[in-house]
């Protein structure tokens, strides 16, 4: 019996320990702040055009612009110039912390438009 | 009643067809291009606004004309460094033809007559000649560079250059508009 009693407590240990360690795992913490967590979106600028042209996110998501065209472009707050890529050259990239909605161009090539929406 | 229409319709029927014929004639006389005459042509169009550009940069003040001048000589540029790169891996040398000769002599006569303006007289004629030019090379492009092309990879090249040279028309278009009136 007493025997019996010490093997039981350490079924109880072991629970214990595999209990924690499956709550308190990294990647399940990472998993869990991350249905909260900032996302990234990737906006590709290829063939003159914004691919999405339109994106709804949330606000402190991240908004990141990658140029596989052909020449330069820039990605440019339309309303305001209230912020602004540098030239993208061919392969480069840029990211944009969205803090609330905007409409925005190519400032080199005025008829490339998108927008990006905070809902 | 019946006779002014019939008036009426052959008189559409004439200035369709005085209207289609020149189409016609341009497209049986338009020459069946080699890769290597192609390569020619688009490098020859590229270089042309390339120039025109040059002249607005030594002759406008306006800052959209300026502005516009200059992405016209930085995309077509890259377009020209990026048809060098691919001409020289496949091993084509560009060769001269009737299409490259007749876009240079066009384009000489153009410059002449720009380089005759100043002021707004100028910045109108410059942007007026883009609408032009890019809407004429965008039909050239598709019309006869891009079916003639025999190299795939060549081929792509100038489906990828269409975009921008819309997007060209489209800016020349909005100054046309807005700022050259």
């Amino acid at each position: 019996m007493k025997g019996f009693s010490y093997r039981w407590y350490g079924y109880i240990f072991l629970e214990l320990i595999i209990f924690l360690a499956l709550f308190n795992a990294p990647g399940t913490r990472k998993r869990g702040k991350d249905l909260s967590a900032p996302r990234v979106y990737t906006v590709e600028i290829s063939g003159m055009k914004f691919n999405p042209a339109a994106l709804v996110v949330h606000q402190g998501d991240k908004v990141m612009f990658v140029n596989h065209d052909l020449v330069v472009h820039d990605v440019t707050e339309a309303a305001k110039k209230s912020w602004t890529s540098s030239p993208l050259g061919v392969g480069k990239s840029w990211s944009l912390n969205v803090q609330q909605s905007a409409v925005y161009y190519c400032s080199i090539h005025p008829v490339m438009r998108g927008s990006i929406t905070v809902k | 009643m019946k006779n002014p229409n019939y008036v009426s319709l052959s008189c559409i029927g004439i200035i369709l067809a005085s209207l289609a014929f020149p189409l016609l004639v341009n497209a049986q006389s338009n020459p069946s291009l080699s890769d290597a005459e192609v390569a020619s042509v688009a490098v020859a169009a590229n270089q042309i606004d390339m120039s025109y550009a040059d002249i607005a940069e030594a002759k406008s003040k306006n800052t959209k004309v300026l502005k516009f001048a200059q992405t016209m000589k930085r995309d077509h540029a890259a377009v020209i460094e990026q048809a060098s790169a691919l001409v020289k891996k496949l091993g084509v040398t560009p060769k001269d033809n009737a299409v490259s000769k007749k876009l240079l002599a066009d384009a000489a006569q153009t410059k002449k007559t720009l380089n005759d303006k100043s002021g707004k007289v100028f910045d109108k004629a410059y942007i007026d000649n883009e609408v032009s030019y890019h809407k004429a090379v965008i039909n050239t492009v598709q019309t006869l560079l891009i079916p003639d092309t025999d190299n795939a990879e060549l081929k792509q090249l100038l489906q990828n250059v269409l975009p921008a040279l819309k997007a060209h028309l489209g800016h020349a278009e909005m100054l046309q508009k807005n700022v050259v009136q």
